[in-house]
């Protein structure tokens, strides 16, 4: 069994690389918000156009999300909410791959020329690790490195 | 203070993240409408050179049509689809420069073009046609039903 020094250890290190992999998830994509909405419509999961919406605003959640998780603010908040985007991403993913759509990913970069992937079965399975991370946040028992709030 | 429960903190990071990112949508020179618009469906098909640029979706009829007059195709699918099966004669390279360069040396950047991928609920077809657009090609018709409609109704393919 972990004990709470090495699970407070493990729990910041999920922390910073989860904080860094949604920051740099949100990069290209806050750069390209118009690439980054057709990569979602093509999903065809969303109605009435609502996909440039989430291409707005999915970033931007990535990358504050991203960053309080490395700074340490609002732990729970920012891992809950990370958690949820996984789930949702994973169901996309899923979707796509099982009703054999041949689209790009959007995960990282927005255009498979700028070096994209498809949608395919290893993001899925990095997104359930990206997942147990944020759920190892929660988890993390003891409340320690964090800016935000003091317990 | 709200901020010391997870609730409270899910609703600030959603609410500041959405405001910025909508402030930062509107001062962008490139910003994008809040909602998405479809392909407009093209009424009716002129074969000739269009006489102002446009970027429509086709029917399977109108698609054949052009077929049957000579329209250049462009499969948007990824190579090894393509080589499964395609429309016949329809043009498909993996390197977009290299496509451009094709069609451009070939007919121009104002002759007809129609774009397919898998089906309807592919997108690769329309991004191809947007980026197209991008370098100048001015006569893009996205035939929505794609492979899977032609393939079922049997109209030329090959292999």
């Amino acid at each position: 069994m972990i004990n709470f020094p090495q699970r407070s250890v493990i729990a910041l290190l999920c922390r910073v690389i989860l904080g860094v992999v949604l920051v740099y998830a949100s990069i290209d994509k806050i750069v390209h918000p118009a690439e980054f909405s057709k990569a979602i419509g093509n999903y065809n999961v969303l109605p009435f156009g609502l996909e440039n919406l989430l291409g707005i605003v999915l970033p931007i959640l990535e990358l504050l999300v991203g960053t309080c998780l490395v700074l340490g603010v609002m732990l729970d908040g920012s891992a809950i909410i990370a958690a949820g985007m996984m789930v949702v991403f994973i169901i996309a993913l899923s979707q796509a791959l099982f009703r054999g759509i041949d689209i790009n990913c959007g995960c990282f970069k927005v255009t498979v020329e700028n070096g994209g992937h498809q949608v395919g079965i290893r993001r899925i399975i990095e997104d359930c690790i990206y997942l147990g991370m944020a759920l190892m946040v929660l988890s993390r028992g003891e409340r320690k490195w964090e800016l935000y709030p003091k317990s | 203070m709200i901020t010391q429960l997870p609730i409270g903190q899910i609703i600030v990071i959603t609410i500041t993240s959405t405001l910025l990112s909508l402030i930062l949508n509107v001062v962008r020179p490139d910003g994008i409408p809040l909602l998405a618009k479809e392909l407009a469906v093209a009424e009716e098909i002129e074969y000739d050179a269009a006489t102002e640029p446009r970027l429509l979706a086709i029917t399977l009829e109108q698609a054949l049509d052009l077929y049957q007059k000579g329209t250049v195709f462009v499969d948007a699918r990824e190579p090894e689809y393509y080589q499964e099966g395609h429309i016949r004669g329809a043009f498909n390279f993996p390197f977009f420069l290299e496509l451009v360069f094709k069609l451009d040396s070939l007919q121009g950047k104002d002759a007809p073009l129609v774009i397919y991928c898998s089906g309807d609920e592919c997108g690769s077809s329309e991004d191809l046609a947007y980026e197209l657009q991008g370098e100048g090609f001015s006569n893009l018709l996205v035939f929505k039903g794609g492979w899977t409609a032609w393939n079922s109704s049997g109209h030329p393919m090959e292999p």
